[in-house]
């Protein structure tokens, strides 16, 4: 990775976008302090990440990975609880505080009827939900999601941008990597397209996705038309791949 | 979790009935009357010193060595994301025993008897890493389950010629010995050596225990604990060396005795979920309960004469163990 440069603001979101090996996930690496930079510096605020202690990061820093799994079944609410770690000592009790924050966290996310409900039971769509739950419940004012629609069918990738839209507007910070170049279009602030370790183009997406750009990018033949409407997104860019060999 | 100290509280009274059960039967046929009028001060002093010197402490070492396997083979199955994980099956009873085999041949065991655990210490720590090692280079990126346990058996088999090995040069007697350190036997309880395993125990068990919230986070991989604020190398090394610590004491004072590690924390998982704030204290309570019984059967199927405890644990767990494994493998 080099010469990248990017700011999660509140109540901004900000949508990463690329091809396969452009260096998103060794993005999210350097972000979340599991990779140190070799040159340059990721600041929380005023402090160094490298500088903050595991607890202090998650109490920043909320991440949603790509995916995950467990040998153990837990409940929903299980799972949402493992957000307060950060907030707890060894051998602190879960206070009122954090069941509080804890059953909020399940209701922003329209998973507070799942609760009692093992979360290999669940639906993707709503598995995806109970995880993005359990990073509110970690309180932190910035929110990283790794490929949250990946394997979602179109309700469920339309519902999780929606609810990504409203914590923007409640003040959080949101970075979301996706490769779902229409729906960052629509929902985005702004876009940061990455190729091959560089930032390529950067601001919001009616600035950065150009044909000339994603067909140099994707190494693809493309057409960009504007969203028909009706709505809010009426005229957003919208990216339709073309056959290989038509003109 | 709102159920957990009604559940604790619940194992607690099951290993008070498993104690009562464990030091009303052996060899010499005193009965539960004989035993109480001895403890209350007006029975025979022959009765007395059977409870005391005998029935109890070796019921307080099978309590602490069950509980000890209990709970650090639920450690082991959290920090492998494993639950087939145990001490024995791991291969690191197996060192222990080899390092306090070493301790007992070179005569240091009988001068210094904390060397003993320590030498099962080193022995449980270097198989730990001997197994992981293989387990890692065998299936490079992620651990495969039938790998570890690969790995595990044929290291523990290894260790088990080496214990053969070494009794065989030291020792003409050494047949006994044998049997006690490679299948488990609680016959030479005593006051000290339960003494000493507490001893170990208590700082051992008590830093798993202050893990617990870890091992809930760790069970959903070390990248997702990582993000939720877990120092993950720190959580893994010292659960590692407490959980190997506990193996080492509870085979210096027992030998190896296996299958609990599995079994136990497997019926909690069953019966109350995955929370290691629950799974960890009621494995060791659960674990306790569940050698008391299965020494007092070791006593009891051919007495006067007496069965290993491990043969007892072993009959009891293979059979839950090839379940679980045929299981895992189909889904």
């Amino acid at each position: 990775m080099r010469d990248v440069s990017l700011a999660v603001t509140p109540g901004g979101l900000l949508a990463v976008v690329g091809p396969n090996g452009a260096g998103k996930t060794t993005l999210l690496r350097l972000l979340t302090g599991s990779l140190s930079p070799q040159e340059g510096e990721v600041r929380l605020e005023d402090r160094l990440l490298d500088e903050l202690g595991d607890r202090e990061r998650a109490q920043a820093l909320a991440v949603v990975p790509q995916s995950e799994s467990s040998p153990f079944p837990v409940t929903v609410r299980e799972m949402v609880a493992m957000g307060r770690y950060a907030h707890l000592g060894p051998w602190e009790r879960t206070g009122a505080h954090d069941r509080t924050m804890v059953e909020r966290a399940l209701q922003r996310c329209a998973v507070a009827g799942l609760a009692d409900r093992q979360i290999g039971e669940l639906s993707g769509g709503e598995r995806q939900r109970a995880r993005i739950a359990r990073a509110l419940a970690q309180e932190a004012p910035i929110l990283l999601l790794d490929e949250p629609t990946a394997g979602l069918d179109l309700r469920y990738r339309m519902e999780l941008f929606h609810l990504l839209r409203e914590l923007r507007a409640e003040g959080l910070g949101v970075l979301v990597i996706t490769h779902d170049l229409n729906l960052a279009a629509r929902f985005a602030d702004r876009l940061l397209l990455l190729d091959r370790g560089r930032a390529t183009a950067r601001g919001a997406p009616a600035e950065v996705l150009s044909r000339e750009v994603l067909e140099a990018v994707y190494e693809w033949p493309l057409r960009l038309i504007a969203h028909p409407g009706p709505g809010r997104d009426t005229g957003a860019p919208q990216t339709i791949p073309l056959r290989r060999d038509d003109p | 979790m709102t159920h957990t100290p009604r559940r604790l509280a619940l194992l607690a009274v099951v290993v008070l009935a498993a104690v009562a059960f464990s030091v009303s039967f052996g060899a010499s046929g005193l009965g539960p009357g004989d035993l109480w009028r001895a403890l209350s001060g007006d029975g025979d002093p022959t009765a007395r010193a059977i409870l005391l010197q005998l029935r109890l402490p070796r019921a307080a070492l099978a309590a602490l060595v069950g509980g000890a396997l209990g709970l650090s083979g639920c450690t082991f199955q959290a920090l492998l994301r494993n639950p087939l994980a145990e001490p024995y099956v791991l291969g690191v009873s197996g060192g222990a025993a080899v390092g306090a085999v070493a301790v007992v041949v070179t005569g240091l065991g009988v001068m210094l008897p904390w060397t003993l655990p320590l030498g099962a210490f080193i022995g449980a720590v270097a198989a730990m890493a001997l197994v992981l090692g293989v387990a890692r280079r065998a299936s490079p990126g992620r651990m495969d389950t039938r790998v570890l346990i690969l790995s595990g058996v044929i290291i523990g088999a290894f260790f088990n010629a080496m214990i053969l090995l070494m009794l065989s040069v030291a020792y003409v007697e050494s047949f006994r010995s044998a049997i006690f350190w490679m299948m488990g036997n609680l016959s030479g309880a005593d006051w000290g050596s339960t003494t000493l395993l507490a001893a170990l125990l208590v700082p051992a068990g008590a830093a798993v225990l202050s893990l617990a919230r870890a091992f809930n986070l760790l069970s959903r991989g070390e990248e997702v604990a990582h993000y939720l604020g877990a120092s993950v190398q720190r959580v893994k090394l010292t659960a590692y060396l407490a959980a190997s610590l506990m193996v080492a004491a509870a085979v210096a004072a027992a030998g190896v005795i296996g299958f609990v590690g599995l079994i136990v924390p497997h019926a909690v998982r069953l019966a109350w979920g995955n929370d290691h704030r629950m799974l960890l204290p009621a494995s060791f309570l659960a674990g306790t309960a569940f050698l008391l019984v299965a020494d007092t059967v070791a006593r009891l199927v051919v007495a006067p004469a007496e069965l290993p405890t491990g043969v007892v644990t072993a009959v009891a767990g293979v059979p839950f163990f090839v379940a679980l494994l045929i299981r895992g493998g189909r889904r």
